[in-house]
């Protein structure tokens, strides 16, 4: 069941707010996460694929079937809210077996299925509690749970671990995209949290301002974003503007540095994107794009040092991680400085 | 010196009562500071007065008639208040809210003696004007009980859950939204109950003879013997006191 979105706009009356001109496609079995600041339209997405908001323009298709017309009790797509959104009236086994029954699927099959699931997100021993006792993850799994029981042509989570412990975080991450493998299901995800993104995505789409910035694999996005925007937003990273001076030299003001400047003419400018743990620390004096300067902050991460590193005549410090505090001098690989066009 | 003050403003509220209590069971009560002997004839009296029978029974059937009215009438429109749309809805919610403080009893009552004491509508005194007086003049306590909960459930998010699961928006309302009030909605009706059970000025105006309700007859009773009319006060009284705390331990069900 493949998801796809063509030419979609909404705004939400009186505002600018909301999507625009958004193509992208979801393939069956995959799962997408939707990342962006606040305001970038990502539960806007959700919410016109589930039916919750109505009025856009352009196609969202499932299936190959337009859903405008189909009302959201009709569109058979499982959602997992970030607040759970269990039924407070009902215990853990009738609220995952809810939508069974509104399918007036008989009791016997539809509480089988619903132990099942439960089994499936390691909850079984729960299926008596009322849903105010379990904790915030154990709510979320039975929140999955629910979600799956429909068979749901297309899964939507808004933000499902946002309300949750760092600690409980890591580990329904993995379980919720292991259960998502299994059930190969079309998954859009949105989140405000690029390592989780980046965790569990095949694809990850970007969004700002209600549009598209970059869709591609997280690798891909991390280490070739398309634009500062999405360097700035995705992960860490320091950007120092600069100018083609030659084929793979760029001058960045307090240095030249050696970068692949691939097709770029000469006298453009462009953006350095270096990742911080892409610096190497007290490099041999032959080392290209070696730097001399001195560390400033420091915040120690356990494993490693991040640091700020101040190169005499760059306007911003060089943002650093690494084992240890250099000397005096570091140095960026050629091949880990990643040019942007402005 | 705020224990002082509570004990003060207790001693202020519960004295009356206690003074009732004790002229309910006092044999005698004529130019003393309490009454003297002890005895249980004024509850007798009470109960063999067959016009305090009737307007206990008068009172409990327009108690119960607002209730099944309030019900059908509240729960739409709290629940249409909590989806408003906009300022209007918003305005809507705010003089609902409002109406209980803003417009009292007596101003209701002189509406519906002018309007209902003429040829065309000559319904003065008749039970049904009586019944849908008290549904209106209690509706906006148990709207505003529902609208109270509606917004602490969140229910809105309780629905959009049950619209992706396949729920109709009557199978979200008949589903999700009502078994979630149902605490609610019973502790306001029993709090409808106990305002109707105890109103004195709008019915003193709209009953005729035939349909007095308890606390009008109570008022003749004080033109009578004192025992008396503290035993027909002190029922009314234990009848609000149940009511009142059956609808406080309905409420607090409720609480997550």
């Amino acid at each position: 069941m493949s998801l796809e979105f063509q030419n979609v706009s909404y705004h939400y009356p009186g505002t600018t707010q909301g999507l625009n001109d958004l193509t992208l496609s979801v393939n069956t079995g995959e799962l997408v996460a939707v990342i962006g600041p606040s305001g970038s339209g990502k539960s806007t997405l959700l919410k016109l694929v589930s039916g919750l908001t109505t009025g856009h323009s352009g196609s969202i298709r499932l299936d190959g079937q337009d859903l405008v017309n189909t009302p959201v009790h009709l569109r058979n797509i499982g959602m997992v809210f970030q607040n759970y959104a269990l039924f407070p009236h009902l215990d853990v086994l009738d609220n995952i077996a809810y939508g069974l029954k509104l399918r007036k699927v008989p009791q016997d099959l539809r509480d089988a299925k619903a132990k099942t699931l439960l089994d499936a997100v390691g909850m079984s021993a729960f299926a008596d509690r009322s849903v105010a006792q379990l904790s915030g993850g154990q709510q979320q799994r039975v929140a999955l749970a629910r979600a799956l029981a429909i068979d749901p042509k297309a899964m939507l989570l808004d933000e499902p671990l946002a309300a949750l412990d760092a600690s409980v975080r890591g580990q329904l991450r993995d379980q919720i995209r292991e259960i998502q493998k299994r059930f190969n299901a079309t998954t859009l995800l949105v989140t405000h949290d690029q390592e989780e993104a980046l965790a569990m995505a095949d694809r990850v789409a970007v969004l700002k301002d209600g549009c598209l910035l970059q869709l591609a694999t997280p690798k891909d996005i991390y280490e070739r974003p398309v634009s500062t925007a999405v360097a700035q937003f995705v992960g860490l990273s320091t950007i120092f503007k600069g100018v083609v001076l030659a084929q793979d030299r760029v001058d960045l003001g307090f240095a030249e540095l050696v970068a692949p400047t691939q097709n770029r003419a000469v006298g453009q400018i462009v953006h350095a994107l270096v990742r911080p743990e892409h610096v190497q620390v007290d490099p041999p004096e032959s080392a290209l794009n070696r730097m001399a300067g001195h560390v400033g902050a420091q915040r120690y991460l356990g494993s490693l040092s991040r640091f700020d590193f101040f190169i005499p005549g760059a306007g911003a410090a060089l943002l650093c991680e690494a084992r240890s505090l250099p000397q005096g001098a570091i140095a960026v690989a050629p091949d880990h400085i990643c040019l942007l066009d402005s | 010196m705020i224990r002082g003050i509570s004990l003060v403003y207790g001693g202020y509220l519960l004295l009356p009562m206690a003074l009732l209590l004790m002229g309910s069971v006092g044999n005698s009560w004529t130019n003393t500071l309490l009454p003297t002997g002890l005895t249980t004839r004024w509850y007798q009296d009470v109960w063999l007065d067959t016009s305090f029978r009737k307007a206990f029974v008068t009172s409990l059937v327009v108690a119960l008639s607002a209730c099944a009215i309030n019900t059908v009438l509240a729960l739409p429109l709290a629940y249409s208040l909590y989806h408003r749309a906009g300022r209007a809805g918003s305005w809507a919610a705010r003089l609902v809210s409002a109406m209980p403080v803003a417009v009292p009893t007596i101003t209701l009552g002189f509406g519906y003696l002018i309007v209902f004491n003429t040829d065309w509508l000559p319904w003065l005194g008749s039970l049904p004007l009586l019944i849908a007086a008290h549904a209106i003049y209690t509706l906006p306590y148990l709207t505003n009980t529902l609208l109270t909960d509606l917004k602490h459930l969140q229910l809105n998010a309780l629905e959009d859950a049950a619209a992706t699961l396949g729920a109709s928006p009557w199978a979200q309302f008949s589903g999700v939204v009502l078994p979630n009030l149902r605490h609610s909605l019973l502790s306001g009706l029993v709090m409808v109950a106990a305002l109707s059970v105890g109103e004195f000025g709008l019915s003193n105006l709209l009953t005729s003879f035939q349909f007095r309700t308890y606390p009008v007859v109570l008022l003749q009773a004080f033109y009578g013997a004192t025992g008396f009319a503290c035993a027909a006060t002190v029922i009314l009284l234990l009848l609000a006191a149940m009511s009142a705390l059956l609808s406080s331990s309905l409420g607090t069900k409720n609480e997550p």
